[in-house]
């Protein structure tokens, strides 16, 4: 080895290392600076609380449970529908065309900006369907979202089933529906069930399409249908740390607003990180 | 070539079957008649289509894309391919043993249970089931008194002894082995070709083998299948003793490579 | 026929239905989208929209010219990629060739929260520490500029063009690796001569992804760009308020009477926003495929 090459690649490696580290430092900046601003202003009143005065004041109650709504409404559309559509293509779909629109189709909705699901579900749900700005707009809009990452997580997991137990169901005489619910899905579950987690995490931080369906800036009470207009946290936080009244003054509620946007997001995808670990473990032992 | 035993009465009867995985031919004009109780050995070098071949008789290769089938199979003098046959009917009284121990990741009792509940065995006789599948895969003793723990932590020979009282419970007539001993020791092995053995007084049972002298053990009649062909088909003591075919006699002498 | 096989069929039938939703979304989303946008080239030229510097959408008479925002979203995202492709890149060959096991442990989950942060967050990160950041160290009558919004999505686009160059990297077969290390090569030499150049088709397909993800993007770019639709200049024009298609579409459309020109407008913006990731996205998917099946066929 020559003195030259030694000494590229010391200074190589030591860049490499350099990136490496500034990465590493991005996010732990990103996450200090909101957690040390926003850790302040927290506390039980701030969950719980209705936001007064203009939103200079109070909690963030109604986002909180407007993020649920949008949670639970997306994820009772998009999980049986993704569940189902997995199947479909890993144990029904033979390769061929029809597999490949279907797989190109998802690719292409995985990759489609939000602020274009946000057009379509006001065409769509708003509009042609009636519905108005509304919850029921907002989430079925972060459904179709989270489609294509629930559909593939769930492929993951049901790829990861050895072939065996499907043969060995199927020689036994059992149809194939009943060898699928007995004995592919059961071991694919907690697979799903991450695919699932991270959907939801990123079904609770989508701004633009929500902006364009029905969530509303403020609202003084609380939705009472799924046709009601609601407050949700990443427009929330949108709308305060842009268009506030004052928007220097209420930097606490901002800093405040995104540590909990950020906890409930993270938290989601730290846990399904850790069951996704857990499984992968299990299964090489 | 067609090959016939003498004597006993038919079980499986097999005429001008031929087979392709798209534009490959994997059999070629099979015709052989495998007799009730008793066993039946496939033997030949890799690729010569005895375990496609096997994968035909419950119809397994309907799994497989692309793949063609023409000829006729009788079992019970009843054509399997025939269009109102149902295969999942049929797989029920074909039952099939794998190369790799292939348990469900579920408790023993479980594993022989999935069968006969799916198949519609009333609860109160589940137990009664299970026990006696165990005892006729010559494994209830070794697992009497662990029934509720995971299959998976067996051995792989009594992972694979677990198979065929898996087989046994939904109560098949013929009994397909495709090389259930390639992945076990000697001792394992043994045990699975005495249980073999045992088992044809009430099954008809067709293996798989690429071991010649686990066939000339067990078996009661040898098929070797050469490049998709049938070659010689007859008695076990006659195809080791005495081949009629050169090629037959070529692989039992360890001339194939 | 059973019962049992006629709910088999019906299952199957209805896994099929579940299976082609995605196909039927995709298409419906080509419907709407479409018919909204092309409603406005009844009353307004399709020429003008596609050439136009201007966009006037409340001035009599309204102007809806695409390019100020076209480029706007063209530099943001120029930026963006030149700032997180090197360095995504390298921080992929540092996890797979050189991170220990432990870094590899930090590092990963690091990128993962990386990944996850909702894009309002960093648009807020970026308007409260970035934005004066720049203000001040520039010296700029504003932070608000196509800079803060290239900064800011290319940290976003980190994850993407990480994960997905780590991919192919680690997919190069290690006997080429071995072969070079056994030519009396330096480990950077292999990974710089041999690594990087086996691996730079699936390292394409991160790019065209994370341009993708770039040109989509809402929120970050909107509360960070200074919504300025003006033409940007290039390069002085990076450190300008610029407004981008995805900007336009999130500010405007809250305050547009629906069924008018303008509504009409923000859907053929979206029209095009759609068409081009819809390319991106392609493409991206064919360099992938493309290279998979090199390296199968090579091995």
């Amino acid at each position: 080895m020559t003195k030259k090459a030694q000494r590229d690649q010391k200074i190589a490696f030591t860049a490499l290392r350099i990136s490496a580290v500034l990465v590493a430092i991005i996010v732990v900046i990103i996450l200090l600076q909101i957690t040390i601003n926003g850790y302040s202003i927290l506390s039980i009143d701030f969950l719980t609380e209705m936001p007064r005065n203009r939103m200079t004041e109070g909690g963030i109650y109604p986002a909180i449970l407007g993020t649920i709504y949008l949670i639970i409404g997306s994820m009772g559309v998009a999980l049986p529908l993704g569940i189902l559509a997995a199947i479909y293509l890993n144990e029904y779909a033979q390769p061929g065309r029809t597999k490949w629109i279907i797989e190109m189709a998802i690719i292409n909705l995985a990759g489609t900006p939000s602020v274009v699901f946000g057009l379509f579900g006001l065409a769509m749900f708003v509009k042609y369907l009636g519905y108005g700005a509304s919850l029921i707009a907002s989430a079925l809009t972060l459904a179709l979202m989270a489609l294509p990452i629930i559909i593939r997580a769930s492929q993951e997991a049901l790829i990861t089933v050895p072939e065996e137990y499907r043969y060995a169901s199927l020689a036994l005489g059992v149809t194939k529906w009943q060898t699928i619910r007995q004995v592919v899905l059961p071991p694919a579950i907690p697979g799903m069930i991450t695919g699932t987690i991270l959907a939801v995490g990123r079904v609770a931080g989508e701004t633009a399409p929500i902006l364009l369906t029905g969530a509303a800036y403020f609202l003084p009470r609380l939705p009472d249908s799924i046709y009601s207009q609601f407050m949700a946290l990443p427009y929330h936080l949108y709308v305060i740390a842009t268009a506030g009244t004052n928007i220097a003054q209420t930097r606490p509620i901002q800093y405040g607003t995104a540590l909990v946007l950020l906890t409930i997001v993270l938290s989601f995808n730290m846990i399904a990180v850790m069951i996704r670990r857990h499984y992968r473990r299990k299964l090489r032992n | 070539m067609s090959g016939s035993n003498n004597g006993n009465q038919t079980e499986i009867e097999v005429r001008g079957l031929n087979l392709w995985y798209g534009d490959k031919q994997a059999l070629r004009d099979i015709s052989i008649d495998i007799p009730k109780n008793s066993v039946t050995a496939f033997i030949g070098p890799s690729g010569c289509g005895k375990s496609t071949f096997l994968r035909c008789i419950n119809r397994m290769n309907d799994l497989v894309k692309n793949c063609r089938i023409d000829g006729l199979i009788k079992i019970d003098n009843k054509d399997i391919y025939a269009k109102d046959v149902d295969v999942v009917e049929l797989r029920k009284r074909v039952g099939m043993v794998f190369q790799k121990p292939n348990p469900f990741p579920m408790s023993i009792h479980d594993n022989i249970a999935y069968g006969p509940k799916i198949h519609g065995a009333a609860k109160k006789d589940i137990y009664g089931i299970v026990e006696e599948a165990l005892k006729s895969g010559a494994l209830w003793e070794e697992v009497a008194d662990r029934l509720t723990t995971s299959a998976l932590d067996l051995s792989g020979g009594q992972q694979q002894r677990l198979c065929i009282a898996r087989t046994l419970a939904v109560k098949p007539e013929v009994i397909l082995f495709d090389e259930p001993c390639s992945a076990l020791d000697p001792i394992s092995t043994s045990k699975i070709e005495e249980l073999i053995m045992e088992l044809k007084q009430k099954y008809t049972i067709v293996i798989v083998t690429h071991n010649m002298q686990q066939a000339a053990r067990i078996s009661d009649y040898t098929a070797f299948f050469l490049l998709g062909d049938l070659i010689e088909y007859g008695k076990t003591d006659q195809i080791f003793e005495n081949p009629r075919m050169k090629q037959t006699e070529d692989y039992i002498t360890g001339r194939f490579g | 026929m059973t019962t049992g096989h006629y709910r088999e069929k019906v299952i199957e039938s209805l896994l099929y239905l579940s299976g082609v939703t995605a196909v039927i979304i995709l298409f419906l989303i080509c419907i709407f989208l479409f018919k909204d946008g092309l409603a406005l080239f009844q009353k307004y030229p399709l020429v003008e929209f596609l050439t136009g510097t201007k966009w006037y959408p409340t001035s009599e008479p309204h102007q809806f010219g695409l390019l100020p925002l076209l480029f706007g979203s063209m530099i943001v995202t120029f930026g963006a990629i030149v700032l997180s492709v090197p360095l995504g890149i390298v921080v992929a060959i540092y996890i797979s060739e050189l991170a220990g096991a432990k870094e590899a442990e930090v590092l990963k989950p690091l990128i993962e929260i990386l990944a996850g942060i909702p894009s309002v967050v960093y648009g807020f990160f970026g308007l409260v520490v970035l934005v004066p950041l720049l203000q001040n160290t520039f010296d700029l009558p504003t932070g608000q500029n196509a800079l803060a919004g290239s900064i800011m999505l290319g940290i976003m686009a980190l994850p993407t063009i990480i994960s997905i160059s780590e991919d192919a990297i680690s997919s190069v077969p290690r006997a080429i690796k071995e072969g070079s290390l056994a030519l009396g090569s330096t480990e950077w030499q292999t990974i710089n001569k041999v690594i990087i150049p086996a691996a730079l088709s699936g390292i394409s397909a991160a790019v065209m992804l994370g341009i993708g993800r770039a040109i989509g993007e809402t929120m970050t770019v909107l509360m960070v760009t200074g919504n300025t639709a003006v033409i940007p200049g290039f390069p002085e024009g990076l450190f300008a308020p610029v407004r981008t298609m995805t900007a336009t579409v999130a500010l405007e459309m809250g305050e547009v009477p629906q069924g008018s020109e303008h509504f009409y407008a923000l859907f053929a913006i979206g029209s095009v926003l759609f068409i081009t990731t819809f390319i991106t996205n392609i493409i991206a998917e064919y360099i992938k495929r493309k290279y998979r099946f090199n390296l199968g066929s090579g091995q």
